[in-house]
C-alpha cells in the first residue's frame, strides 16, 4: 500500500522535474545574457506574461521577448502605451534554452528609460 | 515542444472570457491567489478527514468530524474549480497539451473516484462508529490513497509552469 502510494506521489514530482522547463527562469541561459535592440514589431500586453517581438537592428533576427506579469509592468511604468509597437526597445535578458528566438527580459529600455522587470 | 491543441481549446483561449482574464491587470493574479487559498483550505479539510480515516484523532466521533470537514472540502473544491477554470481558459491551448497538466487532471479523476468509492461504499461502515473504535481497513486505504493523490495533484499543479 505504502509503496504504491509513494509511486503515485513520486510520479507527479518526477514528471514535473523531468519535463522541459518553459516558464520558470530556470530554462533561460543566465550565463549568456543577450542585449537586443530594435523596433517593436508586436506586443501582447496580457497575463500571465506580456510578450513583445523585436527585430534586432544589427542582424534583423526577430526575437520574442518574454516580459513580466502586466500588473508588475504597469506598476513599474512600463504601461501598454509606453511599450507600444513601432518604438525602439533595448531588451537585456537571457536566451531560452529550448527556443532559439525567445528570451526573457531582465530589463527593457524605451525612450531612454529603463524598466526592471524581474 | 509545442503540439497543436484541439480546436476547442484554441477557441476557448481566443474567447472574450479568456481574453478578458489575460487583459485585466488583476484578474489573472487574483485567480492565481484564489486557487492557492482554496487549495490550502481543501488540503486542510482533506487532511483532517484522511487522518481520521487512518485512525488518528481517535477521540472524535468519526461520523460527526467527517461531515463537518466534508462541507469545507466541498466549498474549497468549488473554489479551486472556478479559479482553475479561469487560469485554464487564459492559456487553454498550451495547458491542454502540457503533459504535467494532463497527469494532474488524471490524478484529480483518480482522487474523485476514491472519494466516490468511499462515499458510496466504505462510508456506511464508518459513520456509525464510536470514538476510539478501530477503523475498517477499507477506510484506512481510502484515507491513505486520498493523502497521496491530493499531494501529488498539488505537486503537479506547481510543476505545470516548468513543463514544456
Amino acid at each position: 500500500m505504502i509503496k504504491s502510494l509513494t509511486v503515485v506521489a513520486a510520479l507527479g514530482l518526477v514528471t514535473g522535474g523531468a519535463a522541459l522547463a518553459h516558464h520558470g527562469w530556470g530554462s533561460y541561459d543566465a550565463a549568456h545574457p543577450v542585449t537586443v535592440s530594435g523596433p517593436i514589431q508586436t506586443l501582447k500586453y496580457e497575463n500571465p506574461h506580456a510578450l513583445l517581438t523585436v527585430r534586432a537592428k544589427d542582424n534583423n533576427k526577430v526575437w520574442t521577448v518574454t516580459l513580466a506579469p502586466t500588473f508588475r509592468m504597469d506598476s513599474r511604468g512600463a504601461t501598454e502605451k509606453v511599450v507600444s509597437v513601432g518604438k525602439t526597445v533595448t531588451a537585456y535578458g537571457y536566451p531560452s534554452m529550448t527556443d532559439q528566438s525567445e528570451m526573457r527580459a531582465e530589463w527593457i529600455q524605451i525612450d531612454g528609460k529603463k524598466y526592471e522587470l524581474r | 515542444m509545442e503540439h497543436a491543441a484541439p480546436a476547442i481549446f484554441v477557441a476557448l483561449e481566443a474567447s472574450d472570457f479568456a481574453l478578458g482574464i489575460r487583459k485585466s491587470l488583476w484578474l489573472y493574479p487574483a485567480a492565481n491567489i484564489g486557487h492557492i487559498v482554496a487549495l490550502v483550505c481543501f488540503a486542510g479539510a482533506i487532511a483532517v478527514m484522511d487522518v481520521r480515516l487512518l485512525g488518528g484523532l481517535a477521540a472524535t466521533t468519526p461520523g460527526r468530524l467527517l461531515v463537518r470537514a466534508r462541507t469545507f472540502a466541498i466549498a474549497a473544491f468549488v473554489g479551486m474549480a472556478v479559479t482553475g477554470a479561469m487560469l485554464f481558459a487564459a492559456e487553454a491551448s498550451h495547458l491542454a497539451v502540457n503533459p504535467v497538466f494532463q497527469v494532474k487532471l488524471a490524478l484529480i479523476g483518480v482522487g474523485l473516484a476514491n472519494i466516490a468509492a468511499y462515499e458510496f461504499g466504505i462510508r456506511r461502515a464508518v459513520d456509525g462508529l464510536a470514538p476510539t473504535v478501530p477503523m475498517p481497513m477499507a477506510a484506512k486505504i481510502a484515507g491513505a490513497l486520498s493523502l497521496g493523490i491530493w499531494v501529488a495533484v498539488a505537486a503537479c499543479g506547481r510543476s505545470i509552469a516548468y513543463a514544456g
